[in-house]
C-alpha cells in the first residue's frame, strides 16, 4: 500500500508538467490578447506596448513558461493580470474552500440518499415504489443544472410570494445558502448512485453465496449487510471517485448561478478574461484533486476487497 | 429507509424556514447588485478598468469636481476653480475641513499624488493614461522619462494648478472620472494594500468589509462634505449572472440591480416594465458598423453611402430587437449633450443605394463583403439581419466572420495598425466615459486618433472638431460645431449608426436619491445626503 502511494507520488511531476504545459501552449496559441480584454475595447497602441511590458508578454514562450515552472516549485502560482496584479494563489486560496466544501457536501448527500435509495429499489424490485423511485433518480441524472436551477429558483419565488419569505436565491456565508446549490450539485450523481446501487444489489441478491448463506440459517439482517451490501459496495466506490471530477465541473455551473465564491466561479471568469497564470493554477489543483481522488479510490478497493493489488 | 429520505426533506423544509430576511439595522440599509463580475479588479481608481470597477470606486473616492444629475460638472472635493485665459491652466480651491474617512486632511499634496500615481506605468493601469492624456508632462511620466507629472503642482495645502496642453472644453468633465479621484497619499506610501483595498477613502462610504468573491459591505464617511447620513450600510453584492440578480432581486434580497452593459435580462423586462421599481433611460451608447476607408471599395464614399442607404433599422430596432433598443440616424446617442441640435439622416432606400453601387462602378454580383463581429449578446441576430438587408436590397453576397471578444479586439487593433491587412468592416460598439460630444466624435473619427479603426478622413470634419474640441464656457457654439462635423460624419458614413442601447434597471421605490443616467456607469448620486434605503 506503502509502495502505492509512493508511486503515485512520484508519477505527481510528470502530471503538473504535462497540465501546465498544455494549459500554457493551448493559452498561449489561441486568439485573443489578455491585455487587450484589460483594456475593453478603448485603446492606445503605445500604452498597450507598454502593458504587455509591464505583465512580461512580450518574452519568447520558452522563457515565460519556464519561469512559470520555477515560479511553481517555489509555490509561486504567478500574478493575475485581471485582479491587478494579486497573486493566483491568494484568489485560489479564497475558492477552495468553499468549493471542497460545497463539493463534499454535494457527495455526501448523494450517497447518503442515493444508496438507500438504490437498496430499497432493489430490496422492492417490481413494486410502483421501486418505479417511481428509479424514474425519479433517472430524472435527476438526466436533467443538466442550467435546467434545474431556474425551476428550483420558480419555485422558491412562488414560496416567496405566498409567505413573503424563501430561501436566498444565490449568495454565500449563511447556512440556507448551502441549500438549493447542494441540491442542483449532487441531483446527477444521486441519480446515477442510485441507480447503480440498485443494479449491483439485484446483482449479488443473484449469487450462490447469498443463496448459500441464507441455506445455512443466517439472518435476513445479517445476509443483507455482511453477504449483499458489502459485496455491492465495491463498483459504487469505483464512481465515486470520477464522481468528484463530475462535482467539480458541475460546480462551474452552479457557482456562476448562485454567486458562490469558489474557485469553478473563478475559472469560467479567468478564461473569459485570458487570465493565463488563474486558468493554469486552477487548472493544475483540478489535476491534483484527480490524482488524489484516484489514489484515495484505489485504497478504498483494497481495503473492500483484499483479493485486489493495484499496481501502476 | 424511507424514514432518511424523509428526514432530509424535513431538514430542508426547517432550512427554508429559517431563510428569513437578515435583522433591521439602525438608519438604512441599501444592497446594491453590480453585474457581469465576481469581484472588483481593485479598490484603487487607478487601476480599475470597468464599468463595474468604476461603479464601486465612485462611491468610495472623491474627485476635484463630479457630475450632478444633468450630467453637468460640479464642485465636489475642491469647492471652486477658475482657468487662465489661454485656458491651459486651472486654479483648484479645495473645500474648507476637507478631510478622508481616517480624518485626516485631504491636501493639494494628495492630489498631485493621485493624478502622478494614475498616470505612473508601474500602477499598470490604462484609464489614467487613456483619460488624463491632456496634462502637461503625462507623456514623459507614462514613458518613463519623468517621475513627476511637471503640469500638476501644488501652490499651498488647499490650492492645485493643473496645466494642460491643449485648451479642453472637456478636460473637466474627464477629472469627474475614476483615475482623477483623489487617494491618500499617506496611506499609499504606508501600503500598497492600503490603496487595493481603499482602507482610506475620501469619498462618501469607506469600506467595512470586503468579502472576496461575494461583495462589500460600505458604511458612511462621516468626513465627506456631504455625507450619507440616512444610510448605515451600503451592501455591495457581486453577481456574475444578471438572471441570478433578478432572481435575489424579486426575492426581495437586492434593492438595486442592473447597469449600462449589464441591464436585466431581455426577457424579463415584460414582466417588470409595470413595476414601480423598473427605470430605463436611453444608455449613450450607439451599435454600429464601420467600414474600411483605406480599403477598396470602400475608399469610395458612394459606397459607404449604397450600404447606408439599404438597412432598414425601424425593422431592425423594432422586429427583430422587439423594441428593447431604439433605431439610430445619428452618431450621438439620443440624450447625450449636443443631440438636441437635428441632422438630416441617411434614409432607407434600397433604390438610390443600387444607383450609388453603380455609379461606383461596382458590379454586386462580383462583389463579397465580410463583415466581422465579436460573439455577444444579441450581435448574432443583428448582423445576420444585415447580412439578408445587403443581399436583399444590394445584390451583395455577406460572409459573416464571428470571433471571440478579445480576438475580435485585437483584429481591430491590427486594422487601426495595418489598414492594408485589416478588416473590412465590423459591426461594434461605442459608449461614452464622460457625457461629451467630443467622445463620439474628435475621439473616434478624427483623422488618426487611436480609436479611428476605419481610418476615417475629412479635412473638413477634423477642422470642425478641432474647433469645438478647445471652445470653454460657451457650450451653444460648441454644439454648433459638433453639429456640423456630425452631419458630415453621418452624409460620408465615418460609421453608419444602427441603433441605442437602453439602461434598464431596477431600483426599488423606496430608495431614494439614485439617478440613472445613460452613462457606462450609469447611476448618480446627485446629494449623499438625501440618499435613503427603505429600511
Amino acid at each position: 500500500m506503502l509502495r502505492l502511494v509512493l508511486r503515485r507520488l512520484a508519477s505527481l511531476p510528470f502530471v503538473i508538467v504535462s497540465v501546465t504545459f498544455v494549459t500554457f501552449i493551448v493559452g498561449y496559441l489561441a486568439p485573443g490578447d489578455p491585455i487587450l480584454a484589460l483594456m475593453g475595447n478603448q485603446r492606445d497602441p503605445a500604452l498597450y506596448e507598454r502593458l504587455r511590458d509591464i505583465y512580461g508578454l512580450n518574452r519568447p514562450w520558452h522563457e515565460q513558461y519556464l519561469s512559470y515552472l520555477g515560479g511553481l516549485l517555489r509555490g509561486d502560482f504567478g500574478l493575475s493580470y485581471r485582479f491587478a496584479q494579486r497573486p493566483v494563489l491568494d484568489l485560489i486560496r479564497d475558492g477552495i474552500g468553499v468549493s471542497f466544501a460545497l463539493g463534499l457536501a454535494a457527495l455526501t448527500l448523494s450517497v447518503a440518499v442515493g444508496v438507500p435509495a438504490g437498496i430499497f429499489a432493489a430490496l422492492r424490485q417490481n413494486s410502483a415504489a421501486e418505479r417511481g423511485l428509479m424514474a425519479l433518480m433517472l430524472g435527476l441524472f438526466a436533467i443538466p443544472s442550467f435546467v434545474l436551477i431556474p425551476i428550483l429558483q420558480w419555485a422558491n419565488y412562488q414560496v416567496y410570494r405566498a409567505v413573503g419569505s424563501a430561501l436566498p436565491a444565490a449568495g454565500w456565508g449563511r447556512p440556507e445558502h448551502w441549500v438549493m446549490p447542494v441540491l442542483v450539485l449532487s441531483a446527477a450523481s444521486l441519480g446515477y448512485i442510485a441507480r447503480l446501487t440498485r443494479a449491483n444489489v439485484l446483482e449479488v441478491m443473484r449469487q450462490d453465496y447469498v443463496r448459500t448463506a441464507r441455506a445455512k440459517g443466517l439472518r435476513e439482517t445479517r445476509v443483507r449487510a455482511a453477504h449483499i451490501l458489502r459485496n455491492a459496495a465495491l463498483p459504487i466506490v469505483t464512481v465515486i471517485g470520477p464522481s468528484v471530477a463530475f462535482l467539480v465541473t458541475g460546480a462551474f455551473v452552479v457557482e456562476t448561478l448562485f454567486a458562490i465564491p469558489g474557485v469553478g466561479f473563478l475559472s469560467i471568469q479567468a478564461v473569459g478574461q485570458r487570465d493565463y497564470p488563474v486558468i493554469q493554477g486552477t487548472t493544475v489543483l483540478l489535476a491534483l484533486a484527480v490524482v488524489a481522488m484516484n489514489l484515495v479510490t484505489d485504497l478504498l478497493y483494497m481495503a473492500l476487497d483484499p483479493r485486489i493489488r493495484v499496481d501502476v | 429507509m424511507m424514514h432518511s429520505i424523509q428526514r432530509i426533506a424535513l431538514l430542508l423544509f426547517i432550512l427554508a424556514l429559517l431563510a428569513a430576511p437578515a435583522a433591521a439595522q439602525d438608519g438604512t440599509t441599501i444592497t446594491w447588485s453590480i453585474e457581469g463580475i465576481n469581484d472588483v479588479v481593485s479598490l484603487d481608481p487607478a487601476k480599475a478598468s470597468d464599468a463595474q470597477g468604476f461603479t464601486v470606486i465612485g462611491l468610495l473616492h472623491a474627485g476635484l469636481v463630479r457630475l450632478n444629475a444633468d450630467l453637468l460638472v460640479e464642485p465636489d472635493l475642491a469647492e471652486s476653480w477658475s482657468i487662465s485665459d489661454d485656458g491651459l491652466t486651472y486654479t483648484f480651491t479645495l473645500r474648507e475641513g476637507a478631510a478622508f474617512s481616517d480624518g485626516s486632511p485631504v491636501t493639494a499634496e494628495d492630489v498631485v499624488w493621485s493624478l502622478n500615481h494614475a498616470l505612473d506605468p508601474n500602477t499598470g493601469g490604462w484609464t489614467g493614461p487613456y483619460l488624463l492624456s491632456n496634462i502637461a508632462g503625462s507623456d514623459e511620466v507614462v514613458s518613463g522619462e519623468a517621475d513627476t507629472l511637471s503640469g500638476v503642482q501644488a501652490v499651498d495645502a488647499r490650492t492645485v494648478t493643473i496645466t494642460i496642453k491643449q485648451p479642453s472644453a472637456y478636460f473637466l468633465s474627464q477629472l469627474t472620472f475614476g483615475p482623477a479621484k483623489v487617494v491618500s497619499k499617506a496611506a499609499a506610501e504606508a501600503s500598497a494594500d492600503n490603496l487595493d483595498q481603499a482602507s482610506v477613502t475620501s469619498g462618501a462610504f469607506a469600506v467595512q468589509e470586503w468579502n472576496r468573491g461575494q461583495g462589500l459591505v460600505l458604511v458612511p464617511n462621516a468626513n465627506y462634505w456631504q455625507p450619507a447620513a440616512q444610510v448605515s450600510r451600503l451592501n455591495i453584492v457581486f453577481n456574475q449572472d444578471s438572471e441570478t440578480a433578478y432572481q435575489r432581486f424579486r426575492t426581495g434580497e437586492l434593492d438595486i440591480m442592473g447597469g449600462a452593459q449589464n441591464p436585466i435580462p431581455a426577457a424579463r423586462v415584460p414582466e417588470v416594465k409595470d413595476s414601480p421599481d423598473f427605470r430605463t433611460t436611453n444608455a449613450f451608447n450607439l451599435r454600429y458598423v464601420a467600414f474600411n476607408n483605406q480599403l477598396a471599395p470602400f475608399d469610395d464614399v458612394r459606397v459607404r453611402q449604397a450600404f447606408a442607404h439599404a438597412v432598414d433599422k425601424v425593422t431592425l430596432a423594432d422586429v427583430v430587437l422587439g423594441g428593447t433598443v431604439t433605431a439610430a440616424d445619428r452618431i450621438l446617442p439620443p440624450g447625450m449633450p449636443g443631440s438636441e441640435l437635428p441632422i438630416e439622416p441617411l434614409a432607407f432606400d434600397p433604390d438610390r443605394g443600387k444607383a450609388l453601387l453603380a455609379e461606383a462602378g461596382i458590379d454586386p454580383a462580383a462583389f463579397t463583403l465580410t463583415l466581422t463581429y465579436g460573439v455577444e449578446g444579441d450581435n448574432e441576430r443583428v448582423v445576420t439581419v444585415l447580412q439578408s438587408m445587403w443581399q436583399e436590397n444590394l445584390g451583395i453576397t455577406v460572409t459573416l466572420e464571428p470571433l471571440e471578444l478579445s480576438t475580435f479586439s485585437a483584429r481591430l487593433n491590427d486594422t487601426y495598425q495595418d489598414p492594408a491587412n485589416g478588416l473590412q468592416a465590423y459591426y461594434s460598439v461605442w459608449g461614452t466615459i464622460y457625457p461629451d460630444p467630443q467622445y463620439f466624435l474628435s475621439q473616434v473619427l478624427r483623422t488618426g486618433v487611436g480609436n479611428n479603426n476605419p481610418h476615417f478622413s475629412n479635412a473638413e470634419f477634423d477642422a470642425l472638431v478641432d474647433e469645438a474640441d478647445v471652445i470653454i464656457g460657451d457650450f451653444a457654439r460648441r454644439a454648433q460645431l459638433y453639429n456640423q462635423a456630425e452631419q458630415i460624419a453621418v452624409n460620408e458614413v465615418g460609421w453608419l449608426p444602427l441603433f441605442n442601447g437602453q439602461v434598464n434597471v431596477l431600483v426599488r421605490e423606496c430608495v431614494q436619491g439614485v439617478a440613472v443616467t445613460g452613462l457606462f456607469s450609469a447611476y448618480v448620486i446627485p446629494d449623499y445626503s438625501a440618499l435613503r434605503g427603505c429600511q
